[in-house]
């Protein structure tokens, strides 16, 4: 039985002319083990997607089984307990509560599945140890660095057992050390059978996974198994196109990012790059 | 899970301490005034029995007019009565089978000189047995004999104090009306009536009723016969003859009122007492203001912490648990407000006492409904922006920033 059944999945927002299809029609199995990237450009659908998948959000049309059990047309509150109990999810800002410790971020779900207190701290020390910051854990996330942040938030997606993990572009603000560090978190929670589905904008990072999706227009445009440790024979023909700095900018001292910033200030540059497009929406992450 | 809430609410509202406060003050306050209001009230109402209960059960007022007119035991001393009563009432009244006492109550004018001068004191006429009836004791020295005609005077404590400073004025001389008096006694404190000021009798100087009637010269009128029965028991019936008796010797004409002192304590009682509830009905909007300020103030904090909401549901909360989590908030703000309070008032009614002459009681059941009833108003008021934050969506609270 599949962990993850789609059937004609749809979501529409707005009524009538304004109506846009968010996800159109999109049909996903997903097996228990899995670690599924998904891949595709802004405003694909690929959040739309995890929301749906993540029992956030509920399809405007179609059918969606979770381990059997049909939970397309749940409401809030029984969603509630299934996000609580079945699924762990780890966000692009980490979304830390600002006035909590660590160890009290990280044992909230369980808050709210009712486990005694001292229980609760126990479980979410463990899991803190587990990803290493057990010397952090009376931190409060403003002490924290932007890698540490984000593995509290894993601990915190791992404190009830889930089944399911989603992580919705989890080194989206990471640099690219942090961004090995969380990624190796989240191999190592798929490799003690957890099934892991991430969004990514690197496809250096679909080496991790074992089936890459794309999405395009809200409609899944590419599904194909990978070995892990390579990267998917789609995303490939993407990352090849990332700049990378020439022996003159070497000399100069120009990194890739002043390189991209300066293709983004003259747009009549000819490499316009996936890369270069992922450092514009970092920015415009920076200046809101 | 509840003790979580409230472990939750309290760090929350210690991190935006000047908005908890200042939203806890409108309950502070509106439990102050409900407080205050109640505990003056009813030690007002306190100081009125016990200043009539000093005049015993067993004793009666007769006062000219008819019964609407009196307002309370001593009204007639303020001059509101038109008509006065005559000695011939005050015999009527002495001669009253059961009546064992019956004393006039006159005032009289004139500047009085002892050591100090005093421009138009209190000055009240009256016989031997005054202080018999009004069970008042003396300080120093004794009321007048029933002679009547003695030059002696007897005074209040506060009068003592104007006419002779801090001598002692037992056996010192007073001149009025050209005439002199001597000192006999001064009174011990009479428990100051504290709605009718004109008729403090620690500001009166007390003179034989027959010597003010020679010095002024006119027949003396009487504001108020005092008259006592023999027993308790038998007081109103006594009063009633008494009444019976001045309207045969009025020739059938309904002109004067007889009152039991302890009808005139009901009636002032349940004035007192409309008033305490009006006011205290009025401190209770305060309360209410106050849950409204709670409501506003949780709903900017639901507003802020939307992001906060969001993920509390993305990782399993349902809209119950989050509504409890602002519910316990808004039970916190009041609680604590309602406290605060509480221990505020406590703090007023003692400065009261100090401070001013209304000898306010702490009314320990509005120690425990006022602030009742401000948790009450409180969670009311802060169940609607709970309910807000529980029915948010939680993609688009995450949304938000």
């Amino acid at each position: 039985m599949a962990l993850i059944e789609l059937k004609d999945v749809s979501k529409l927002y707005g009524f009538g002319d304004a109506t846009s299809v968010a996800l159109d029609e999109v049909n996903l199995t997903i097996e228990q083990g899995e670690c599924v990237a998904i891949m595709g450009p802004s405003g694909s659908g690929k959040s739309t997607l995890m929301n749906v998948i993540g029992l956030l959000d509920r399809p405007t049309h179609g059918n969606y089984h979770l381990s059997g059990k049909r939970v397309s047309r749940l409401g809030s509150n029984q969603r509630a307990r299934l996000r609580r109990d079945k699924i762990g999810f780890i966000f692009q800002s980490f979304n830390l509560l600002p006035r909590l410790t660590a160890v009290d971020n990280v044992a909230l779900p369980l808050l709210y599945k009712g486990v005694s207190f001292t229980k609760r701290v126990k479980k979410a020390w463990d899991l803190l140890e587990r990803v290493g910051l057990g010397d952090r854990a009376y931190y409060y996330p403003r002490q924290l660095s932007g890698g540490q942040a984000q593995s509290v938030a894993i601990a915190r997606a791992l404190v009830n057992d889930p089944q399911l993990i989603i992580a919705d572009e989890p080194t989206g603000n990471l640099d690219s050390n942090s961004s090995r560090l969380v990624m190796e978190l989240l191999s190592e929670i798929h490799k003690t059978g957890n099934t892991v589905l991430f969004v990514t904008h690197n496809p250096e990072l679909t080496r991790f996974a074992t089936r890459v999706v794309y999405m395009q227009d809200g409609a899944i445009k590419y599904d194909e198994q990978t070995k892990l440790g390579e990267v998917g024979r789609y995303a490939r023909s993407v990352m090849y196109a990332v700049p990378e700095t020439t022996e003159e900018d070497d000399l100069a001292g120009v990194s890739v990012l002043i390189n991209a910033l300066h293709q983004q200030a003259a747009p009549k540059a000819k490499k316009k790059t996936a890369r270069a497009k992922k450092t514009t929406t970092k920015r415009k992450r920076v200046a809101k | 899970m509840s003790r979580d809430n409230f472990r939750l609410a309290y760090r929350n509202l210690q991190a935006a301490k000047a908005r908890s406060f200042l939203t806890m003050l409108g309950i502070i306050i509106g439990v102050m005034a409900v407080v205050l209001v109640v505990c003056i009230g009813q030690g007002v109402k306190r100081q009125i029995a016990d200043q009539l209960g000093r005049y015993g059960k067993n004793v009666f007022v007769v006062q000219s007019g008819s019964r609407q007119a009196s307002t309370g035991l001593l009204a007639g001393l303020s001059g509101s009565s038109s008509t006065l009563l005559t000695k011939n009432d005050l015999k009527t009244v002495q001669k009253t089978p059961g009546v064992t006492a019956a004393v006039p109550l006159s005032t009289v004018s004139g500047s009085v000189t002892g050591d100090y001068e005093v421009n138009s004191p209190f000055i009240v006429a009256t016989t031997s047995q005054f202080p018999d009836v009004v069970h008042q004791s003396m300080a120093s020295g004794d009321f007048f004999g029933p002679t009547d005609d003695d030059n002696a005077v007897v005074l209040g404590v506060n009068i003592a104090q104007k006419l002779f400073n801090d001598n002692a004025p037992l056996g010192q001389a007073l001149l009025w009306h050209g005439q002199r008096f001597l000192v006999a006694g001064v009174f011990d404190n009479f428990t100051a009536p504290p709605f009718s000021l004109e008729a403090n009798f620690n500001d009166a100087i007390f003179i034989p009723y027959a010597t003010a009637q020679s010095v002024s010269g006119s027949t003396l009128g009487i504001y108020q016969i005092l008259g006592k029965s023999d027993t308790a028991g038998n007081v109103n019936k006594v009063a009633s003859a008494a009444n019976a008796a001045l309207v045969a010797a009025h020739g059938g004409s309904q002109d004067v009122t007889v009152a039991l002192a302890a009808t005139v304590n009901a009636a002032s009682d349940q004035t007192i007492h409309l008033l305490t509830m009006l006011v205290a009905g009025a401190a209770a909007i305060a309360l209410i203001v106050g849950g409204v300020g709670i409501m506003d103030v949780m709903l900017v904090s639901v507003t802020e912490r939307m992001y906060e909401i969001g993920l509390r549901k993305a990782i399993g909360a349902t809209n119950r648990q989050i509504m409890r989590q602002f519910v316990a908030e808004a039970f916190v703000l009041s609680s604590l407000g309602a406290l605060i309070g509480v221990a505020l008032s406590c703090i007023g009614v003692g400065l009261f006492r100090a401070f001013t002459s209304l000898q306010a009681i702490i009314v320990w059941q509005s120690l425990v409904i006022a602030p009742l009833l401000a948790i009450v108003v409180g969670v009311f008021f802060g169940s609607m922006p709970a309910l807000k934050a529980a029915r948010k969506d939680p993609i688009e609270a995450l949304r938000h920033d």
